[in-house]
């Protein structure tokens, strides 16, 4: 657990840092982006990206928000990093040839994996929340509010969202023996699912229609998680955590 | 009686005594590759038991078998007196298990590595942990990726050696290691069994087989091909009688003669002939052989005298490293 607590602080620290100065950058600008999103809209080359400074525009600070640190930076962010916490969680084991000094210790499989899952996604998910904690000091600076409550629903509806992916890769991490291939694979399903987002006639197909600004201005206006939405992304982590397990008992070193 | 209760039973039956090792058709494939044949075994307790086998006989896939790392596919095992079940996490807090396969975490300092292997057991057994790895001169403050190789496998032996469990299962835990180390590592274990503990140790290397284990079991293509103790070694030399020829000698005219003399086995090499006695008096059987007009007198005879490598080269027609 202590050597597995260490190998994820470095990255996580990093992330959150990543995450935390997005975020600062995009909040310090809000009093531009208010008085130039005229211009902003026209300058987007895209359908999707003027809808979305529409979006933006109508929604106030709170869209912008949202956007900024949800739609744009932990899902892009967030994405890398949770392929990147379970990419290696056991496949990186097995490259490094380690695999069978770590299953012979006096530990069932079953906790080696949990312990490993758990930590990886705190790594993942604590940056989400505390950066989300920073966001009413950082609008201090330009003089504006937003409600914290709400923002935090924010926060653990993308948490869930990323512990999708996060798990998906776990579970190819217990399936295959190549980290980077793994890591290299879910990458490229991921951009081009973030690509056909910004598509107007495909943006449907996209799995961030399940994370974007629509979605969390939706939340922050109600002022809780749509659980049809939650439920299905906690059954997918769950689902693949659950096949992970079975993959994992019968991985031979 | 319902069928878990027979069951139990059953295993409590068949359950050896604390410190011991018992297989009872122990079986694993691949695909259509047959790496563990049906096996049965009974190993201490207490003592040091060899396994030898060529590359590819199914040592290590019995070993990790054993302990639950590759799951079985038919029979059972137990160690000390536990039942291999699950994953075998009961069976690996019984023992420790040292993988013959060297990876460690290059990053780590050796002191927080032989932590990680001991993750799970007391301070005190960690403590000696560390000690055992001081005494065999080993840099605890260096990080693992500037250890030689060598020097790893002294760190794993170290952490093998700490826990105080009944059973140590050893694969090649002397590979890689100078003649020197080699010796004050299998002097260590024979101490270590000296206290009652068992261990089963894998190895190529017949010299010190010869010289830490009370018992061997030979192994070749997933099969145990024999099983014998010192004194079934020492037995076995008392039966075997060595002929030294000058010349290429037929060997088909020496088995001839022998078996009508009471040869159980001919075999040999060049103008070495080998012969396995019914029983322990070679006189017959030299007298008979002396006296066949037809055979040149030998040049040299052995008698009582059976080397482990003879015995390798006996079982599995090749020599031994």
């Amino acid at each position: 657990m202590e050597r597995t607590l260490r190998a994820y602080l470095l990255p996580a620290i990093a992330y959150f840092l990543l995450l935390e100065a997005m975020l600062a950058a995009a909040l310090l600008y809000w009093p531009n982006f208010q008085e130039n999103i005229g211009q902003l809209k026209a300058m987007a080359p895209i359908d999707m990206l003027k809808d979305m400074v529409d979006q933006l525009g109508q929604g106030g600070i709170e869209a912008y928000v949202v956007g900024q640190h949800f739609f744009k930076g932990c899902n892009t962010l967030g994405t890398a990093a949770a392929v990147v916490f379970s990419a290696g969680a056991v496949a990186g084991e097995v490259h490094r040839g380690t695999f069978e000094l770590w299953l012979a210790r006096p530990f069932s499989r079953r906790r080696l994996l949990l312990e490993r899952w758990i930590v990886g996604a705190l790594a993942l998910t604590l940056p989400i929340f505390l950066t989300t904690l920073t966001i009413p000091w950082l609008l201090s600076f330009v003089d504006t509010e937003v409600a914290l409550g709400p923002l935090m629903l924010g926060a653990l509806h993308q948490s869930i969202f990323l512990l999708g992916f996060y798990s998906l890769t776990f579970f190819l991490s217990t399936l295959f023996d190549n980290p980077m291939a793994i890591a290299l694979s879910v990458l490229f399903g991921t951009t081009l699912a973030f690509s056909i987002y910004l598509v107007k006639v495909l943006t449907h197909w996209s799995v961030y229609r399940l994370a974007d600004i629509e979605v969390f201005m939706k939340i922050i206006k109600r002022g809780e998680l749509d659980p049809v939405q939650v439920g299905s992304l906690v059954g997918v982590t769950g689902l693949f955590l659950v096949l992970s397990m079975v993959v994992f008992q019968r991985k031979v070193p | 009686m319902t069928a878990a209760k027979q069951q139990e039973r059953a295993s409590a039956d068949t359950a050896p005594m604390r410190g011991a090792i018992r297989l009872r058709g122990l079986t694993r494939s691949f695909g259509e590759h047959v790496a563990l044949a049906p096996m049965d075994l009974d190993i201490g307790p207490g003592g040091v038991t060899g396994l030898l086998g060529p590359n590819g006989s199914g040592k290590s896939t019995l070993l990790r078998t054993l302990i639950g790392l590759v799951p079985r596919h038919g029979g059972d095992a137990w160690l000390d007196g536990v039942r291999l079940s699950g994953d075998g996490t009961a069976i690996r807090e019984r023992s420790t298990f040292a993988p013959g396969e060297l990876a460690f975490y290059g990053g780590m300092r050796a002191e927080a590595q032989l932590d990680w292997l001991l993750a799970g057991r007391s301070a005190e057994e960690r403590a000696r942990g560390r000690r055992t790895a001081e005494d065999l001169g080993l840099p605890l403050h260096d990080r693992v990726r500037s250890y030689s190789h060598g020097m790893k496998r002294q760190l794993l032996f170290s952490a093998a050696l700490a826990p105080r469990v009944p059973v140590r299962i050893l694969d090649e835990i002397t590979e890689g290691l100078d003649p020197s180390k080699r010796g004050v590592v299998l002097e260590l274990l024979r101490e270590d069994a000296a206290s009652g503990t068992t261990i089963l140790l894998s190895s190529h290397h017949l010299a010190e087989v010869r010289r830490a284990c009370d018992a061997m079991i030979f192994m070749r293509a997933g099969e145990k091909l024999s099983e014998e103790s010192a004194e079934e070694i020492q037995s076995r030399a008392r039966r075997t009688l060595q002929l030294h020829y000058p010349t290429n000698v037929d060997r088909g005219a020496v088995a001839r003669v022998a078996e009508a003399n009471g040869a159980e086995r001919v075999t040999g090499d060049g103008g070495r002939v080998v012969l396995l006695l019914r029983d322990e008096d070679p006189r017959p059987m030299l007298a008979a052989l002396c006296s066949a007009t037809e055979l040149p007198p030998p040049a040299r005879i052995e008698y009582g005298e059976l080397s482990l490598e003879d015995l390798y080269r006996d079982l599995y027609g090749t020599d031994a490293c």
